[in-house]
């Protein structure tokens, strides 16, 4: 790991949904994907801050789309995990498994 | 549709007023879209709370409220570079807000240092929170305040637990001192006009300074103050008395009859204490000074208070009612009744007129949020004449507004750019204000009489200064910079503009007029304060008090030096009379000594009225000018059976007129047997003309003679020096040891005003510099809207207007603005100057004159300013004008 990762421990956990999710990743799927996968319950409003911090950051990139009438016609923000974003969660792990492998060998 | 349930909408709205464009559709869709699931989960109520909640969470969110920038430069350097510029271009109008800005700034600094120090006042005690001075009022009405306590109170208060602490003291004031040598030969004298006191030596747990501790440079309280007879001088004293050499175990000599010895120094005590005290004899030695008085439960001199420390958390009022049960079961009901003794916290003592302090310094809450709002009116015109005249400006700027819009700036990049103006501005004049202050600060201290000093290391001046800076920065340049940012690029070129108005009229003439409202108070005010000060210089006290008379303290009154001292000084040319007496008629410097008399058929206390007891000789009243009515003056063989009263006196005794009382018996208080009255004498004012006139009696009992007054015959070219040095050298012939006090009647009565008169000469700058801010501001207006008006002036001329129109043009809509300030200030003016002129017995009658003469001359000073100007435009050429387009 060359450089030091800029990324919270939140925001990789959203990361993670929005590439789970993969083609309808917006606030209230990502929220409603981390309370059933990590039991982890955050506010609509924390999940917007969050996902325009991992935008500004490059990690995700995004656009408009899908109006349904159970929003009131309005359309969502579809977010979507980018190269960049990808390599960033794959470096992460790896280090993270190097040092597993390393403490269940003691 | 009924069918949907809705969100609240005040949720929807918020999002929608404060939301960024770009992100209230998707916040405002996510919302809905869980309201909706809400709504299947739980009711529609519980769905509409959480929805609320969600929205709240978004405002305190910060990506919320940020704004996309399409321009991320930092931009703070050119605000100041193009504000700079922008400043030295209008360099009048520059120098006239700095101007006022600094006279407004300077001005609330030197008053906010005043006030600071006035609330600092005996705060760095441990506790002063619990500490209580005793006082003592009396009366069937309340009416009497005094702090004295009687001698024997404070030993039998000792068994009421709630009091932690308690320090009694007694403060003599002034003294006469005579220094001895080692082996005890009169060396050196001294007067003390005051500082002298004799405290215990458990006054200093009580009264501990403990934030502002005063050192003790040899002793210590606990044993330097426990002996009788032993003294305490603080570091100035020691120096005066001894120079360098040590002044421990000397003696010092006071009143030529006791003698202390120095067991101790202390530094000096700090400027912002009432317990202004030099020298400290220990309380021991009280018996010696007043003998068998130690035991009296009734009678009590005005220095001898007493302070206590109450426990956390206990009622003052509880321990009041305990002490009134010990006074109770100590004196007779009459008194017990007739006399309150209650606890007053030492917070509030340097804020009460009505005991007043050792210091004879207060200063009433009322006067301090006076002080208080001076400071906030002068910041507010100095931020209006900034107000004002930036708006005026800002048409003329509208272009180079309008091009920076069109060039990129947004509402936002304008908005700095002024502010940025405005703060130049005001640090600008913050320094100035700064160094005015350390150069007046002294002068205006010293006028006032008080001890403040400007510490410019002190953290505190620096924190109001900043947060001065901050609050005109933002008053000022706000609204401006708010206005000037919100132009339309386009029809800010095409110089097409409006200022703001509320309620229909103009933003500018309302500030001008409620600048103009706030000096018209202050001028209106100021003409009442002199006015009334003028009554108290030279108003009827009943007395002659212009007359020329020295007033000369005795020390003793043995007869033959006595009588001796007056043949001398009656054998001086210039010597017109000669008189001796208890005290004075009038004046600060006068005892006071007090009892009852009634009618012979009086019984009870409320039959008997209270007055002050004076001895005079029977040169008195010619001296004085004090009219015979009735009867005839005392004469040496009257004795002290023998009285005068005053008319106020024989009105409160019940007798319509003077031949009724003069012969009449009268009973005196307290069983001292009884009084025959002999003549009746006008009244006259013994106290301020703040006051009533006391019950006065006189008699002769030369044993009680005190003072011996003088009044000088003067030729026009006699030299008061000379005259001074001779009376002098006659009492030096006659008491050689004795130090000559003397003091002349008039300076003694213009004290009294001392207080009115610095309220009098504060009001006077003050209203000075309203004015002055005010016609600044009116200045800069007239030279900008002269110089806007330059073509239609020049076209008017040019169509035949004269001068005078032109002139008659600028000031009609300045004297209807001043004309409207001038009807608001009446009424507000009259409100305050009569709540003044209540606190006095005796004042002017506001009289319409009073009003009309400040608002004539603010009328006439603005009007000098706006014709001046308004002139010089008028006489310009025409051609000039219309010359250069």
């Amino acid at each position: 790991m060359s450089e030091r990762i800029n990324l919270g421990e939140l925001e990789e956990l959203i990361l993670l949904m929005v590439a789970l999710i993969g083609g309808d990743a917006y606030g209230v799927s990502i929220t409603g994907e981390l309370e059933e996968q990590a039991g982890r319950v955050i506010t609509i409003s924390a999940a917007h801050a969050a996902l325009h911090r991992l935008e500004e950051k490059g990690f995700v990139t995004s656009k408009m789309g899908g109006a349904s009438p159970d929003r009131g016609g309005r359309r969502k923000r579809l977010f979507q995990i980018t190269a960049y974003g990808r390599q960033t969660l794959d470096e992460l792990r790896q280090a993270r498994n190097t040092i597993w492998v390393q403490i269940s060998n003691i | 549709m009924a069918t949907y349930p809705q969100p609240p909408k005040w949720a929807e709205t918020l999002i929608d007023r404060f939301a960024p464009e770009h992100l209230a559709e998707e916040i405002k869709g996510d919302l809905y879209e869980m309201f909706l699931s809400d709504v299947k989960c739980f009711n529609d109520s519980s769905a509409r709370r959480r929805h609320s909640w969600r929205v709240i969470g978004f405002l305190a969110k910060s990506f919320f409220w940020k704004r996309p920038t399409y321009q991320n430069h930092n931009m703070t350097g050119s605000y100041f570079r193009m504000a700079k510029r922008s400043l030295l271009a209008n360099k009048g109008t520059t120098t006239i807000n700095v101007l006022g800005l600094v006279i407004g700034i300077a001005s609330a600094l030197a008053i906010i240092s005043i006030i600071r120090f006035e609330l600092s006042f005996d705060t760095f005690h441990t506790n002063h929170k619990n500490i209580y001075r005793m006082v003592r009022v009396s009366g069937a009405d309340l009416s009497e305040f005094r702090t004295g306590i009687p001698y024997a109170v404070p030993p039998a208060l000792k068994g009421i637990s709630s009091i932690g602490k308690m320090t009694k003291l007694e403060y003599l004031r002034g003294a006469n001192v005579d220094v001895l040598s080692t082996d005890g030969r009169f060396e050196r004298q001294f007067v003390e006009e005051d500082g002298v006191v004799t405290v215990e030596p458990e006054f200093f747990d009580v009264i501990d300074f403990a934030d502002r501790p005063i050192k003790w440079i040899s002793g210590d309280p606990e044993t330097s103050l426990r002996e009788p007879g032993s003294l305490v001088v603080t570091r100035t004293v020691a120096k005066k008395y001894f120079g360098d050499e040590s002044p421990l175990g000397r003696t010092l000599r006071f009143q030529k009859a006791f003698d202390f010895k120095i067991t101790g120094v202390v530094e000096d005590f700090p400027p912002n204490t009432d317990f202004p005290f030099r020298l400290l004899m220990s309380y021991s030695s009280m018996p010696l000074l007043f003998k068998d008085r130690m035991s009296d439960w009734v009678s009590a001199n005005d220095g001898h208070s007493v302070y206590v420390v109450l426990h956390d958390g206990v009622d003052a009022k509880d321990v009041e009612a305990q002490i009134a049960k010990i006074h109770a079961a100590n004196v007779g009901k009459d008194l017990s009744e007739y006399r309150h003794y209650f606890l007053q916290p030492l917070r509030e003592v340097h804020f009460d007129p009505n005991f007043g302090t050792f210091s004879r310094r207060t200063i009433t809450h009322e006067t301090i949020f006076a002080l208080q709002l001076i400071v906030l009116c002068l910041l507010a015109v100095g931020c209006i004449n900034y107000v004002n005249l930036s708006t005026a400006h800002s048409t003329l700027r509208s272009k180079e507004i309008g091009m920076r819009k069109i060039m990129g700036s947004s509402q936002k990049n304008v908005m700095a750019q002024f502010l940025a103006e405005t703060l130049i501005i005001v640090l600008i004049a913050a320094f100035a204000a700064l160094g005015l202050v350390a150069v007046f600060m002294p002068s205006l201290v010293s006028m006032l009489g008080l001890q403040v000093r400007v510490n410019f290391f002190d953290p505190f001046l620096w924190i109001t200064l900043v947060s001065i800076i901050t609050i005109v920065t933002l008053c000022a340049g706000l609204y401006p910079a708010l206005l000037i940012s919100r132009f339309n690029p386009l029809s800010a070129i095409k110089n097409q503009f409006s200022t703001g108005r509320i309620a229909g009229v103009s933003l500018r003439k309302t500030l001008v007029v409620i600048q103009f409202t706030a000096t018209q108070v202050l001028a209106v005010a100021t003409f009442i304060v002199v006015a009334q000060m003028e009554f108290f210089r030279n108003v009827d006290m009943g007395f002659d008090r212009n007359a020329r008379v020295v007033t000369i303290r005795l020390l003793n009154n043995e007869q033959s030096s006595l009588s001796a001292f007056e043949s001398e000084l009656r054998r001086l040319p210039f010597v017109e009379n000669v008189a001796k007496s208890f005290t004075l008629p009038s004046g600060v410097e006068r005892n006071r000594n007090s009892r009852n008399i009634g009618k012979p058929d009086a019984n009870d206390v409320q039959d008997y009225q209270n007055y002050e007891y004076s001895a005079v000789d029977e040169n008195f009243l010619d001296l004085y000018g004090i009219r015979l009515i009735a009867g005839r003056n005392l004469t040496s063989a009257d004795s002290s059976k023998n009285i005068l009263v005053n008319e106020t006196l024989m009105k409160n005794l019940g007798y319509k007129n003077a031949q009724e009382i003069v012969g009449a018996e009268l009973k005196m208080g307290g069983g001292d047997g009884v009084v025959h009255v002999v003549g009746v004498i006008n009244d006259y004012y013994g106290n301020s003309l703040k006051e009533r006139v006391d019950n006065i009696a006189l008699d002769a009992n030369a044993g009680r003679y005190r003072q011996v007054s003088v009044r000088l015959g003067l030729a026009a070219d006699q030299n008061m020096t000379d005259v001074l040095t001779k009376l002098e050298q006659t009492w030096k012939s006659i008491y050689p040891e004795h130090a000559f006090q003397f003091r002349f009647l008039d300076d003694n009565i213009a004290m009294f005003y001392e207080q009115e008169l610095k309220y009098s000469r504060l009001f006077q700058v003050f209203s000075t510099i309203f004015v002055l801010i005010g016609c600044l501001g009116l200045y800069g207006l007239i030279t900008f809207i002269a110089n806007r008006k330059g073509k239609e002036v020049a076209v008017r001329k040019t169509l035949g207007a004269s001068a005078r129109n032109i002139i008659i043009m600028f000031s009609r809509e300045y004297i209807a603005l001043i004309a409207v300030s001038f009807a608001l200030a009446v009424p507000i003016a009259w409100y305050g100057v009569n709540e003044w002129l209540m606190n006095f017995e005796n004042h002017i009658d506001v009289q319409w004159w009073l009003f009309a003469a400040p608002g004539v001359i603010v009328l006439v000073i603005a009007l000098a300013v706006v014709c001046m100007k308004s002139f010089s435009a008028a006489l310009a050429n025409p051609v000039d004008k219309l010359r250069n387009e």
